[in-house]
């Protein structure tokens, strides 16, 4: 019997797959997602795989249900207990407003409305010192509304709990006696940092979704059960590594941005395989473009992340989401040309769809221009109609006074250049020279405009990984089990007392520890990765730093003088310096899979015809080939259009590519 | 398309319009990447633009709304006063002189001519708040009554000709701050802010050519133009006048009249602000360029928001104010809160624009910045802290809308309120309660926004001082609305006295002192009859008025609703 290790992405339309056999052997399938039941298409997908469910050894999943339940506004109502006298500092937001000229503005809607935010009586000095105590008969009259109005949810948020958490525990075992079966999520078990409406924002987040994400992690356990899976499922977190169901269920908000985060993994396992240190991903799909940049070898995390407006505290795998895509719509406003923001999303889709849309987008420009193929979407499930897309360009050609070509061209090189530009915008603010790095297109959208996006921003290498349509599910397969830690740790570095450093990540280490038991990862597959948290006093942001178990206090002050330098070009080793948290990530490696690209020699050429395909204003002959036909690692040229189950790639006149030794596509300007 | 001209397409209009744009964001980008100022870094107290080479504006990125458009009338000025040619490659210049550069000594100006094959094609230019600039009082002083006491005053001075440091200049700087370091740090950081436009700019002319960017840029800048007339033409032709006063000048007890009159003729709105105070002692005087600006932004509150500023944007805007008023101050007027009067020239451009324009204006905000400051000694660590406070307030409701809670003032940009959290760990003082103040907003068929408590108990001794404003005019209604409360500051001493006040400077209070403080409510909207009851109802549940407020003005029983 063959053992499969088995990935599925969960997105907004498609869940996509990748089975991977232990003899290098790697299919997809793409099925529809299911939105009431995911489960269902998760199931599906696996029906239509090249395994039976009793061969899959590892199963791993992204789930989109908890985002989805965010961004839908249907997670469980909950309640908001915060110390009484400042639980405003909630639904006050911090007061600041993003839109400079907007009279009518309005802060981002909170999850917990004023009704439902609840005042405790208990208090706490900055140091964790008790002002007052605990008020336990406050705690009972939340107890009898949960009772009487029957909330799913509560979110418990105490003034400098992050110092000590001893009243908000003690709120959770009296809550937790009085309520059985109410989801209870405690601000310090989220986020041992300060500031308290962004530790308020995203308890509330947590407690939010529990439900939701509970309820279908138990369903699709029961539905794997009942088909015959009966192995771990695992989940992906938002930071980049895996965990059990098990766990996803006690952390559902970790489980929140886990969708895209498949692809950074994916990006940096390519950085490993071939050597490059420098890569920036590009996931392009019809709605969104997610960038996503691998320095050093490393996937970039944040500690910090925003939805909608709403601050979450959490490690984060840094992905940057510019809003512009295929189904990005040209418009005309005082006689100028336009491409976005408004998009045509999937329903109706861009004009070639032929579902309603009139309005031209990004994918009717390519389609139009020939660079895409009327059949290429979805394996050819579905076909694309090209006088819907000429009539929606002609229509805005015409007051402009230029030709259909023309127009539709245009319309790519200002999505094109639109990218490029907020790409730009994002290295600039890291510190980065995007030129050096090799850029990775995938997602459906990206091979098709990678070498003239890779033009704008002066990079001269791209990369087209296999199965690009379904590169985030194979990212997914290349994560090590992961779980984050921190604690506050808040002193001046000069009075940094190193056995209490030590003692403190000694603490973390054992929940960490304990974590991956849970998980069942071997001792000698267990990695433990320290980072503290410095910043110059005065600041209110600060710089993680990685170190190792016998790093000196004096080193780590150092690095941070570095990574400040590196990251905002000055640093002032004459200031003083603090400590604010120290974080560790318990780490459970997956044992190694050789992934290499392996051929069976077949005869013929991979060349599959030739097509017309509008270049530069100029009609060109393209060779339109297939992928799965590449046997070798010959120099092809373009214009070439790759076509192959997930995704067309598209190479322009005086580019030229070939296979490298793991299968990856690599696309270079010729002299 | 008629008024395009030769040589641009609108394919290469549109990509160097986003590119123009995006320059700016990366100029904005490297400079709050590499200053040493939490003000600027982490505060966003800075604004950047990159120009052509008449100074009009190509691409601009704000922190602060209130510096809208005054970058380019700072290069304008500086040739004005040396000529063009004084502008030679590799020069940065600065200044701050408050009646060429309109704001308070801190804000510091750089300008960097851009050269591409020896030709003068823009400027690359920002404005950032330094630290401290020298002057009597760190950072600002609440009670200067001329503009020597408020820092160094510069003209606009090379500090780098022809690429050459004037290490003279530097040295100056460097030794008339408190923070000498740090201010080094910042002018560097907006050279490299001008640098990365420079680049940016070169690489684009290299790219499409000087011709192609000029017709690209005319055809930009008719574009915005014909937006803005549109719009403009669309307002009833008319005289419309507003007037309203702050509660005084900071030093004397006379409220300070601000009024003006907007007319609106075709194409055209002229904004004129005689008959407003003259220059007062104290420091809530400004140059006549800021006085541009802050009428620019009420413009743009009301006309195309959404666009982006360029040189085609304020072409029908005529500002005009009398010489030696608080808006066209000449020396030495004091102008370290310059911001509060401008602050009130916006709400008031917006009530006078009502009549004209009622889908768009709203009811008048809770209107200034509202600061409070603590410093002394703290005795955790035997070290002097200085903690500088904003407070937000109630926003104005609109033809459809409540006003927004609890909110930062229009002028402000990047604000937050400091958690309490850090604040306690920071400062020898604790916030005893922090919220939303229940019942400020104005009454109305759209509720004015609520405006905000705080409440502070000093551990160590400390000397306090306020600025908080618009007791006189507090923030009116529109069409019915009713005004929302005013600002009111409560220093309660340990023997339980209490003493209200809401301006003053380094006043000495004793460990234990509670002081409240509590910003107003923002103007309502229509008549409070026409609310709906179910409105009033989920403003009871949420607790945002009480149920006496909901009876006595909404005439609302629990059993109504």
């Amino acid at each position: 019997m063959t053992s499969y290790r088995v990935s599925a992405d969960i997105g907004g339309t498609f869940t996509d797959f990748v089975f991977e056999d232990g003899a290098g052997g790697t299919r997809i399938g793409k099925v529809p997602t299911t939105p009431q039941n995911p489960s269902r298409g998760v199931l599906d997908g696996l029906a239509a795989g090249p395994c039976s469910l009793d061969e899959i050894d590892f199963f791993v999943h992204g789930t989109t249900v908890g985002l989805n339940a965010f961004l839908e506004r249907r997670g469980a109502r909950t309640l908001l207990l915060m110390t009484a006298g400042i639980s405003d500092s909630y639904t006050i937001a911090r007061g600041h407003r993003t839109q400079l000229y907007k009279l009518h503005y309005r802060k981002p809607k909170q999850l917990v409305p004023r009704r439902d935010v609840h005042e405790i009586r208990e208090r706490l000095a900055w140091n964790g010192a008790v002002i007052e105590p605990l008020n336990e008969d406050d705690l009972q009259a939340v107890v009898e509304t949960v009772k009487a109005e029957g909330v799913p949810a509560i979110a418990i948020c105490f003034l400098h709990a992050f110092s000590s958490p001893a009243h908000e525990q003690r709120a959770k075992e009296v809550l937790s006696k009085a309520l059985p079966g109410v989801s209870i999520s405690l601000s310090s078990d989220i986020a041992r940092e300060w500031r308290e409406y962004e530790r308020a924002s995203s308890v509330v987040m947590d407690a939010y979704v529990a439900p939701v994400v509970e309820l279908y992690l138990k369903t699709l356990r029961a539905e794997l059960d009942e088909a015959g899976m009966g192995k771990t499922i695992h989940v992906m977190r938002s930071s980049g590594g895996v965990m059990t169901d098990k766990i996803a269920r006690d952390q559902p908000i970790s489980t929140l941005l886990s969708g895209p985060v498949g692809g950074a993994i994916g990006c940096a396992q390519l950085a490993k395989d071939t050597g490059r240190r420098n890569l920036l991903g590009v996931d392009m799909g019809g709605t969104s473009f997610d960038l996503t940049l691998i320095v050093e070898g490393e996937p970039q995390l944040s500690t910090e992340t925003e939805l909608e407006g709403l601050p979450l505290l959490m490690s984060v795998v840094d992905i940057h989401t510019i809003g512009t895509g295929g189904g990005s719509i040209a418009w005309i406003e005082a006689g100028g040309l336009r491409v976005g923001p408004k998009s045509a999303g999937s329903q109706p889709g861009p004009a070639c769809y032929g579902r309603g849309g009139t309005e031209p987008t990004v994918t009717d420009a390519n389609f139009f221009l020939g660079r895409l193929a009327a059949n290429s979407l979805l394996g050819g499930r579905m076909s694309l109609d090209l006088n819907a897309a000429g009539a929606a360009v002609a229509k805005l050609a015409r007051p402009l006074g230029i030709s259909d070509i023309d127009l539709a061209e245009g319309i790519l090189a200002i999505s094109n250049a639109k990218m490029a530009d907020a790409m730009r915008t994002i290295t600039v603010e890291k510190g980065i020279d995007p030129r050096s790095f090799t850029l990775i297109a995938y997602g459906g959208a990206g091979p098709m405009n990678a070498a003239e996006l890779a033009y704008e921003l002066d990079i001269r290498e791209i990369m087209i990984p296999r199965f690009p349509g379904t590169f985030s599910a194979w990212g997914m397969l290349r994560s090590d089990i992961r779980s984050d830690f921190s604690a506050s740790f808040f002193v001046q570095a000069e009075q940094v007392d190193p056995q209490a450093m030590q003692s403190a990540f000694a603490a973390l280490e054992s929940q960490g520890r304990l974590l991956l038991e849970q998980e069942r990862v071997p001792n000698e597959r267990m990695i433990f990765a320290r980072y503290a948290d410095l910043r110059y006093v005065g600041q209110e942001y600060a710089l993680s730093i990685p170190l190792g178990t016998d790093t000196g206090v004096a080193q780590v002050i150092t690095a941070f003088h570095a990574a400040h330098e590196r990251r905002f070009g000055h640093a002032q080793p004459q200031n003083p310096v603090e400590f604010v948290n120290l974080r560790l990530a318990a780490i459970g490696e997956l044992a190694p899979i050789r992934q290499s690209f392996v051929t069976a020699p077949q005869a013929g050429s991979a060349q599959i015809g030739d097509r017309n395909v509008i270049f530069a204003g100029q009609t060109v002959r393209a060779k339109i080939y297939s992928r799965a036909l590449f046997t070798d690692q010959t120099r092809y040229f373009g214009p070439a259009v790759i076509e192959e189950e997930s995704a067309t790639t598209f190479v322009p006149p005086g580019y030229g590519f070939q296979l490298d030794d793991w299968g990856n596509i690599i696309i270079q300007k010729e002299a | 398309m008629d008024a395009r001209a030769a040589g641009a397409n609108p394919i290469t209009t549109e990509i160097l319009r986003n590119a123009f744009i995006s320059i700016a964001e990366d100029m904005n980008a490297a400079l709050i990447r590499s200053a040493y100022s939490p003000l600027i870094y982490e505060g966003k107290d800075c604004a950047v633009a990159l120009l052509d080479q008449d100074g009009e504006v190509l691409g601009q990125s704000l922190g602060v709304p209130l510096f809208l458009g005054n970058l380019s009338l700072c290069v304008q000025t500086t040739a004005q006063m040396f000529g063009w040619d004084y502008f030679q490659e590799g020069d940065v210049i600065f200044l701050n002189d408050s009646y060429i550069a309109g704001t308070h000594l801190n804000d510091i100006t750089v300008i960097q001519p851009i050269f591409w094959n020896g030709q003068r094609v823009g400027f690359a230019s920002s404005r950032a708040h330094w630290m401290d600039v020298g002057g009597k009082d760190t950072s600002l002083s609440i009670d200067s009554t001329e503009i020597y006491q408020e820092g160094m005053r510069w003209a606009p001075t090379k500090v780098y000709a022809r690429g050459e440091p004037r290490t003279e200049i530097l040295d100056f700087l460097r030794r008339n701050s408190r923070f000498g370091g740090i201010l080094i740090g910042d002018l560097h950081a907006q050279i490299a802010a001008g640098q990365t436009g420079e680049q940016r700019l070169r690489s684009l002319l290299d790219r499409f050519g000087l011709e192609t960017v000029l017709a690209a840029k005319a055809d930009i800048f008719a574009q915005s133009e014909r937006m803005e007339r549109e719009a403009v033409a669309a307002i009833p032709d008319g005289r419309y006048e507003a007037e309203g006063f702050l509660d005084n000048d900071g030093f004397s007890d006379d409220p300070v009249p601000v009024k003006l009159t907007v007319v609106v003729e075709g194409e055209t709105v002229s904004l004129d602000l005689e008959g407003s105070a003259p220059q007062t002692r104290g420091s809530v005087n400004c140059g006549f360029t800021q006085t541009i600006s802050a009428a620019r932004l009420a413009f743009k509150l009301l006309i195309n928001p959404a666009r982006p500023v360029d040189g085609g944007t304020f072409h029908t805007l005529k500002v005009d104010a009398p010489l030696n008023s608080i808006f066209n101050a000449q020396e030495p007027a004091a102008c370290a809160w310059y911001f509060s009067s401008l602050g009130l020239l916006i709400d008031l451009f917006l009530k006078a624009m009502a009549p004209a324009m009622p889908e768009h204006v709203a009811a008048a905000h809770y209107g200034d910045s509202m600061v409070i400051s603590l410093n002394g000694i703290d005795a955790r660590t035997d070290e002097r802290y200085v903690v500088v406070e904003a407070t937000t307030g109630g926003w104005g409701a609109w033809s459809s809308g409540d006003g927004q809670d609890s909110l930062i003032n229009e002028v402000n940009g990047g604000f937050r309120d400091l958690p309490i959290e850090i604040f306690e760990h920071k400062y020898p003082a604790r916030i005893l309660k922090y919220g939303i103040r229940t019942d400020s907003g104005g009454a109305g068929q759209y509720r004015g926004g609520n405006g905000t408590f705080r409440r502070y108990q000093l551990t160590n001794d400390a000397n306090l001082s306020l600025w908080f404003e618009r007791s006189v005019t507090p923030a009116w209604g529109l069409s019915g609305g009713e005004a929302g409360a005013g600002p009111e500051v409560t220093i309660q001493s340990l023997d339980g006295k209490e003493e209200c006040l809401l301006k003053v400077n380094a006043k000495p209070l004793k460990a234990g002192t509670i002081i409240t403080i509590e910003t107003g409510g923002g103007g309502g909207y229509g008549p409070a009859s026409a609310r709906t009851a179910e409105a009033v109802r989920h403003d009871l549940l949420d607790r945002f008025i009480t149920p006496k407020h909901a009876e006595r003005v909404y005439g609302y029983l629990p059993q109504s609703g």
